[in-house]
């Protein structure tokens, strides 16, 4: 018993940084740890890799995240109603093979094999939803299934790159960097997707439709007795999230100029979606998240990403240290929670 | 109450003092518990009482205070400390692993090892007789999930005995219990006492406290006020100690006639849980529904909201048809339900006081599709102010907030809405006396205003005080309309049971 007696001497009032009131804020922001962990990594690089600390650099950050940032707004959406959508990647991967295919090898006018692409994403997305809702389901076992079937039509339908041609240029639009007068911008695909993001942003402020999907998110049948149509609401999220993954499809063949069977696995980012999200503060438990908080998170894995690349750590390693840093997030969420 | 020959002080409490962001929860706060002693901790929800069992149990650390245990100064800063101690806290949600059985759960975390091996042998012996002492016939190798509240509960106190405990803080134990189960818990309480243990016991019930504690300690405003010894005090004296105000003036007075039938409802029937439910709701009236638990109340009425859907019987709203497909049906219609699970069933528990207030009504602050925040902080501001909400702000998480506090929250939800029927399903349970008031007083003048109302309810005085009409429920069916002057406990309690019919032939 002797090691629970210890005097009660404890200082009570000392005035501290802490207790600044301004300091406090900012400690009790849901975004403080992600955003502090976004400079502490940045802070990294900018000691340990070559040209970290450059215009460049930073615009490439922007690019490579550009893919993986759209879908996780999509993914952000299902975390907080308590759901996970593991199908993202291969959807996002699929999408875009199909546009490519169709533009490229049927000979479909750009604009309508990118209409048809996008909505095999969204298909998928309501598919996803109406099984969740419809049989009631877990959402991590329904994406698991349509992750592989999305896995399996993208194989089906084609085993190599397919380039886009000349013929193709409004599909490449957003990839493209824009030139003005000698001087060469970021491409539209980045304006795109913080556009993106401040639409999510303000849906979830400032409607009723987000604020249901925070409520589903917290309990559902609390929601529905509150008088939420909660199924539509589900449904409603799933489906946004495929048109998520259909956009982030234009902006990776845009990005890269071909329909790219390998696009969306592991390697490129099957994942990072659901990383950057939970790195992002969203929680897995529901009814708490943020869409400010994911891009944050999508910034973090961008600058891990491209960090790494400049240091010379192959793509494998970067997948390692994704790994870790999700549990990492994950076990402050599940830390957080329980207090 | 019992004659104990006051053992030695076990455990003193000093000056404690607790902050949380933007509230003082607890100030200046004494406990003092003898051996074989039960003391109630008595006080308004938001009081403190749970603030200080969670820093006697190690769920919280004191800012401000000293713990003495035994005479000697004490550190409890963690819940294992507090299990060193001999403290154990039985709360109102049970911490059980629903898929184990009740020997596991006893044991759990302090599994006994023969030769490396965990003792199963010594595991359901002890258990066993851990069960017999508390008067428990079910097997050790029962799952607790299986278990009625009740039987959990004993669960619970097995467990703590197993630990050693010296020192057993109880949450509200009765409030999940029937009359019969209760009458078993003080059975087991009086014998725990017997053997030494000092027991908090915190329940809303006064008369509890008049039957099982021999002192008393009242907080307010998270502020020590008294300690008394029961023997001394009545139950004025401590509802005045508690709130400043009589216990007579609880049940608000009403004058006005009942208007024109708003809800009429014939052979209703959901399930085999409500069979055959017929009545009608008038505008302006409160309609008291009475029976045991399981006797179809809650089914009937959650059917009317639209909740779940009738499986025979029709309804009528102002004359026409009425069957809700969904609550958001009802809610258009103008019925609203406040459900008697508050935190499974009616707040989004993880979300702040002005989104489950407004959550209901999203439709009304929008303007071109967009959600004006302003307009919902004032809406949200004036209700808190209406309602005396006791909470830091309109961003504060409704997880935080006491009983009281969280259902004054779920009526904000409703009344912003223009609702003509409102149906409140057990309206105070676990709330205390000071905010019952409140809540009776905002009920009777919503009737005024010629809101029609029905309230289920397993508190007879409550019934009784509140309504203008008692319908009593008994397997599935209404068996009884007594009027305000026909309504008696024992009356209501002899059709809820059955003994009625019996006596009448």
């Amino acid at each position: 018993m002797s090691s629970v007696q210890s005097p009660v001497t404890e200082p009570v009032g000392s005035k501290t940084l802490m207790d600044n009131p301004i300091v406090k804020a900012i400690r009790s922001s849901p975004l403080f740890g992600s955003v502090a962990a976004l400079l502490l990594v940045s802070i990294f690089f900018a000691f340990t890799a070559r040209n970290f600390l450059s215009a460049n650099t930073f615009s490439l950050i922007l690019q490579q995240v550009m893919v993986v940032g759209v879908m996780a707004i999509g993914q952000t959406l299902v975390i907080i109603t308590t759901g996970i959508d593991l199908s993202c990647g291969m959807v996002m991967g699929l999408s875009g093979l199909l546009t490519a295919g169709l533009a490229v090898q049927t000979g479909l006018n750009p604009w309508l094999a990118l209409i048809l692409g996008v909505g095999v994403a969204v298909a998928f997305g309501a598919l996803n939803g109406s099984l969740v809702t419809g049989i009631g389901l877990p959402a991590f076992i329904v994406t698991l299934g349509t992750m592989n079937i999305a896995w399996a039509l993208k194989r089906i339908y084609s085993t190599s790159t397919i380039t886009l041609t000349e013929a193709q240029a409004p599909l490449k639009f957003l990839g493209t960097p824009i030139k003005a007068g000698g001087m060469e911008l970021p491409p539209p695909g980045i304006v795109l997707m913080l556009l993106a993001y401040v639409v999510a942003w303000f849906m979830m402020k400032y409607t009723a439709a987000g604020r249901s999907v925070y409520a589903v998110g917290d309990n559902v049948e609390a929601a529905r007795l509150a008088g939420l149509n909660t199924k539509r609401i589900l449904l409603g999220v799933y489906t946004v999230a495929g048109l998520c993954y259909g956009i982030a499809a234009l902006l990776q063949i845009a990005r890269t100029g071909v329909g790219d069977p390998n696009a969306g696995e592991s390697t490129n980012g099957n994942m990072d979606a659901i990383t950057a999200v939970v790195i992002g503060g969203t929680s897995l438990f529901g009814g708490r998240g943020s869409m400010v908080g994911t891009l944050v998170g999508v910034l973090i894995v961008g600058v891990l990403r491209t960090g790494l690349q400049l240091m010379g750590v192959q793509p494998t390693y970067q997948v390692l240290v994704t790994g870790v840093l999700v549990i990492a997030a994950v076990s402050v969420d599940q830390l957080t929670h329980r207090k | 109450m019992t004659e104990a020959a006051p053992g030695r002080v076990l455990l003193e409490m000093k000056g404690i003092g607790k902050t949380f962001p933007g509230v003082k929860a607890l100030e200046g706060v004494h406990l003092s518990i003898r051996e074989g002693q039960v003391h109630a901790l008595l006080g308004e929800n938001g009081a403190g009482k749970s603030t200080l069992i969670k820093i006697l149990s190690g769920a919280y650390t004191r800012d401000e205070g000293e713990i003495y245990f035994d005479g000697e100064l004490v550190d409890v800063r963690t819940p294992a400390d507090a299990e060193r101690l001999g403290i154990s806290t039985i709360y109102q949600e049970f911490n059980l692993a629903p898929n184990m059985t009740i020997a596991e759960n006893i044991f759990l975390g302090h599994l006994p090892t023969k030769g490396g091996r965990i003792d199963w042998a010594a595991v359901r012996t002890r258990s066993r007789e851990l069960l017999d002492s508390l008067n428990v016939n079910l097997s050790v190798d029962t799952l607790t999930g299986t278990l009625s509240v009740a039987q959990q509960q004993m669960v619970e106190i097995a467990k703590a005995l197993n630990r050693n405990t010296r020192i057993l803080v109880m949450d509200e134990p009765s409030a999940v219990l029937s009359e019969k189960d209760i009458e078993k818990l003080f059975a087991v309480v009086r014998r725990l006492q017997a053997s030494g243990i000092g027991i908090i016991y915190i329940s809303h019930r006064l008369k509890e406290i008049f039957e099982l504690a021999d002192e008393v300690t009242v907080l307010k405003d998270g502020r020590y006020v008294a300690t008394r010894s029961v023997a001394e005090v009545d139950m004025d004296d401590l509802v005045k100690l508690m709130i400043g105000r009589n216990l007579e003036d609880i049940y608000p007075k009403r004058e006005g006639e009942p208007g024109e039938v708003v809800l009429s409802v014939s052979h209703l029937a959901q399930t085999h849980l409500a069979r055959d439910v017929s009545f009608d709701l008038r505008a302006g009236e409160i309609v008291g529904f009475a029976g045991i638990t399981g006797s179809g109340r809650t089914e009937a009425v959650r059917v009317v909201f639209g909740a779940d859907k009738a499986t025979a019987g029709e309804m009528t709203l102002f004359g026409k048809p009425y069957s809700p497909r969904s609550p958001k049906d009802a809610i258009r219609h103008g019925v609203a339900l406040v459900t008697e699970d508050r935190k499974r069933q009616g707040l989004l528990l993880k979300l702040q006081v002005y989104f489950n207030m407004t959550v209901s009504g999203l439709d009304r602050l929008r303007k071109g599709g967009v959600l004006q925040l302003k307009d919902e902080q004032k809406l949200v501001r004036k209700w808190i102010k209406d309602l005396r909400i006791k909470t830091p702000g309109p961003d504060f998480m409704v997880v935080n907030m006491s009983g009281g506090n969280q259902q004054k929250v779920v009526l904000a939800r409703w009344l912003s809405l223009g609702i003509k029927v409102f149906i409140l399903d057990e309206p105070t349970r676990g709330i205390d006396v000071g905010s019952k008031a409140e809540i009776y007083q905002i009920m009777a003048d919503l009737a005024d205003q010629g809101i029609a109302i029905i309230m289920i309810s397993s508190e007879l005085p409550e019934v009784l005080g509140m309504s203008d009409r008692v319908m009593v429920m008994r397997e599935g069916r209404i068996v009884k309309e007594l009027s305000r002057e026909e309504a008696s406990e024992e009356v209501v309690m002899q059709y809820a049971v059955g003994h009625a019919e019996a006596v009448a032939g």
